[in-house]
């Protein structure tokens, strides 16, 4: 042990002929969080987080498979709450522009 | 010899046969020769020309069968008080005859008596009467109906008395001749054993009754004189003995299928007689835990319908008690596993005790279960949530935790297994979920976990207890630990390709935001240090390569890195959570910083800096002229020492819970408890279409039942909330439904 230790001291006497700085960062360890890059966090068809699965995929057990979808008028829903919606109405709930995807989430 | 039919003389051949029939009946020798002479006789008879003799031989037979019972009968009736021994010696050897002589006769029975005799379907749908007498009986058959008509009837009550005196004498402990008496006994029903309808009517009206009733009244006295003179316990013993040597008696002498009944006129007499004396001393037994008494208790009672009942009520209550006084009783240090250890140890005791005096009988497991499930959701005060959910998943996670003093893989995965059993009586699971899944998360975040696989034993052992919708982020948590170690990989990869050199080593977490309990909320602004934006920068055009429609947002209350110390003697290595990194990497553009510029370069909240800066101060790397305030001035200490080369520092609080956290928690499991609800009514009224108010609720209770116990007006809320998002929609024409809307 105090070995190794004489040997970090001498390594660090090289490098400090350097001008250095007083402290130096050795290492990081991030922690971040993933959400849906949306502008609102309820989707506005079922109403629940668009982090959550819909209740319909929460009832079937597919809360994997409820990922997010987005118009060209960027607003954004469940992907399965807007397929059903564009059955009945090609248009945007949100802005009544037409619906056209713009994207979805994976 | 031809088998043509002869003409031949009755009177020529019966002689012959006769003085034949009666060495058969009584067993004496006969020759191999004259038994198939006489063999051919009957055969001769029955084919006789010009009329078959069958009708004559069968009479004749009878008349000579009838003339030798009756003496037999006059031999046993003079032979004294030896009666049974005479009645048994010659019944041996006249069934043993009969059957020979049914052989002998077997010609007769096959051709000229089958097609007289009512067959099978005559007697079930025929309605003819059974003792009709007139009907023919095969020679054997014949032989024992005489055997009864000339040797029972006349001494039935005789026979009757004899048997049961010789019983009690046996009871008494008399020296009884057994095979007499067995033999007799089955006489009795051998006797009648051909008939096809009420074989067993002539045992059972002359020996089973009676003896039943003497039985029942043996044990009557016996009873009471036992009661007179022994304590509960005592009386339970020799109860048992008496049951037993009644048994092993009956068995000596008696058929089958009245062995079953006597032990019922035992227990009827000297047991269900006597319950109000057994139950006044169950309580008592119960509560002292004689293991000797209840296990003799429960011999006893259980073969009696609801015998068990008040049984099963004293222990249940004992149980309950037993328990409440445990818990109740805890110091408040170290109460998570106080708390377990105490509940487990009540059940491992009483488990022990059903499986040792009640033979594991189920009934008493259910009450078992009922003790230990009031015990555990035993709320100290009327209003507030009950604690152990929370206790529980504490102590998991003193399991599960590297300070963790069980060292044995074996050892930790038993006690998880025994989590699992307190965790199977708690009502409110989905709490404990909460809980749990918090201490998870830290200790995943912080690496903190002893082993990765006990971990995933200790989900997959709730999944297997709750099911996979209950451990569903739990597992999703897990997922996101492994997709976060090939993001890293990648990453590496990535930068190799890119040949970027990020100058420190670089670790990440990516977290799925609704998995964890985590919310953004509790993040304050900060600016990341300048070393670190390129890394930042970089990971980020990383990921949102890899994926679309996500953004990362940075969780600095979970970050630490390490941070080398130049300036000193020694060089320190210094692992320090984010916030403390960017103040101190500020002080590399001068060594002394006033409170604004630090303010300026980190863009903490005040409140925030103030306090990671009171704890830089205890540690003495820094100093502040006097108290640490919005106007001080803080220097690098240039003298600073520790005896360790690596350490790391702490912000107080950080890690600690806050009751604030446990109420956030309980908040957080009302949120669940509502889209849990909701979710429930979804996927009914999408099964039902149409459903009656009721009937909704009764199946969202049946359905959440697995996890929490929901109110009835949380439920009817979830139904309001429902029919506002247009889920559902009250029936037009009766209020009291509800159809789904698709």
């Amino acid at each position: 042990m105090a070995e190794e230790m004489d040997v970090d001291r001498e390594a660090d006497k090289e490098t400090s002929s350097k001008p250095e700085k007083m402290f130096t960062l050795k290492k990081w360890n991030l922690v971040a969080m993933w959400s849906w890059d949306v502008e609102c966090d309820t989707c506005a068809i079922c109403r629940v987080q668009v982090m959550d699965a819909c209740l319909r995929c929460q009832s079937e057990n597919k809360q994997d498979d409820c990922v997010v979808v987005w118009g060209d008028c960027n607003h954004s829903f469940h992907n399965c709450c807007m397929s059903l919606w564009v059955k009945q109405n090609n248009r945007c709930p949100l802005c009544q522009q037409e619906w056209v995807v713009q994207r979805i989430g994976k | 010899m031809s088998l043509k039919p002869k003409r031949v003389e009755f009177d020529k051949i019966w002689p012959d046969v006769l003085k034949t029939i009666q060495g058969v009946i009584t067993c004496g020798p006969v020759e191999r020769q004259t038994w198939n002479e006489r063999f051919s006789d009957v055969y001769k008879l029955c084919t006789a020309l010009p009329e078959p003799q069958g009708d004559r031989l069968y009479t004749d037979t009878k008349a000579f069968l009838e003339n030798h019972v009756k003496t037999l009968h006059a031999q046993v009736c003079a032979s004294g008080h030896d009666v049974l021994s005479a009645y048994y010696r010659h019944w041996q050897n006249y069934s043993r005859g009969a059957g020979y002589l049914n052989q002998l006769y077997g010609y007769l029975n096959t051709t000229f008596i089958k097609k007289q005799k009512f067959s099978d379907a005559d007697l079930n749908y025929g309605g003819f009467s059974v003792d009709n007498t007139d009907h023919m009986l095969e020679i054997g058959e014949l032989a024992l109906d005489i055997w009864r008509k000339h040797m029972i009837d006349p001494q039935k009550s005789t026979l009757t008395t004899l048997l049961l005196s010789d019983i009690s004498a046996d009871r008494q402990g008399h020296l009884v001749m057994e095979s007499v008496v067995k033999g007799v006994v089955s006489s009795l029903v051998d006797v009648e054993n051909y008939k096809k309808k009420q074989a067993m009517q002539l045992y059972e009206e002359m020996f089973e009754n009676p003896f039943l009733r003497e039985t029942g009244e043996y044990y009557r006295s016996e009873a009471s004189r036992l009661k007179a003179d022994c304590t509960c316990s005592e009386y339970m013993e020799k109860v048992l003995q008496r049951i037993d040597t009644e048994n092993m008696r009956c068995t000596k002498f008696v058929h089958p299928t009245t062995i079953h009944k006597v032990n019922q006129e035992c227990q009827q007499r000297m047991v269900a007689d006597h319950l109000g004396f057994l139950h006044g001393e169950t309580l008592e037994m119960v509560q002292k835990e004689k293991h000797k008494d209840l296990a003799n208790m429960y011999k006893l009672l259980h073969p009696l319908h609801q015998g068990l009942s008040r049984l099963l009520e004293c222990v249940e209550e004992h149980i309950r008690c037993t328990g409440l006084d445990a818990v109740n009783n805890l110091k408040q240090e170290s109460l998570p596993s106080q708390f377990v250890e105490a509940v487990l140890e009540v059940h491992s005791h009483f488990s022990e005790l059903i499986r040792k005096d009640f033979n594991n009988d189920q009934q008493f497991v259910g009450a078992l279960d009922k003790a230990c499930a009031a015990v555990i959701n035993h709320k100290p005060a009327i209003k507030g949530p009950c604690k152990s959910p929370e206790l529980l998943a504490r102590y998991c996670d003193l399991l599960l935790k590297k300070s963790s003093k069980v060292v044995s893989e074996s050892e930790l995965d038993d006690r998880l297994a025994r989590c699992i059993t307190v965790f199977k009586y708690l009502d409110d699971k989905d709490i404990f979920q909460r809980f749990y899944a918090r201490m998870l998360a830290k200790r995943l975040i912080y690496s903190l976990s002893q082993s990765m696989d006990a971990e995933e034993a200790m989900i997959n052992k709730l999944k297997q207890a709750c099911g996979y919708e209950f451990t569903n982020k739990l597992h999703r948590m897990f997922t996101d630990m492994s997709v976060s170690n090939d993001h890293n990989t990648g990453f590496q990869q990535h930068l190799q390709k890119q040949k970027i050199d990020l100058d420190i080593s670089f670790s990440v977490m990516v977290l799925q935001a609704g998995a964890w309990p985590i919310s953004g909320s509790q993040i304050f602004p900060f600016n990341i240090p300048q070393e670190l934006e390129k890394t930042v920068r970089t990971f980020d055009s990383y990921y949102s390569g890899k994926f679309s429609g996500r953004k990362l947002t940075w969780l600095h209350n979970y970050c630490h890195g390490e941070l080398k110390f130049n300036y000193l003697k020694r060089p320190y290595i210094v692992n320090v959570a984010s916030y403390l990194m960017g103040i101190l990497l500020t002080f590399n553009s001068s060594p002394t910083q006033s409170f604004t510029e630090l303010a300026s370069a980190t863009g903490l909240p005040e409140r925030e800096l103030l306090r990671h800066l009171s704890s830089l101060c205890e540690t003495k790397i820094i100093q502040a002229e006097d108290e640490v305030s919005e106007s001080s001035v803080f220097t690098l200490n240039m003298n600073y020492s520790n005896k360790r080369t690596k350490f790391r520092i702490n912000v107080a609080m950080s890690q600690r819970d806050t009751p604030q956290d446990v109420e956030n928690t309980h908040s957080a499991v009302d949120d669940d408890r509502k889209m849990f609800v909701q979710a429930a009514i979804v996927r009914i009224m999408k099964a039902r279409k149409v459903l009656k108010h009721n009937m909704l609720i009764q199946e969202v209770i049946t359905q959440s039942t697995h996890r929490f116990h929901p109110n009835i007006s949380m439920i009817k809320k979830c139904i309001e909330t429902l029919i506002d998002k247009q889920y559902l929609e009250r029936a037009p024409a009766c209020p009291e439904e509800y159809s789904y809307v698709a």
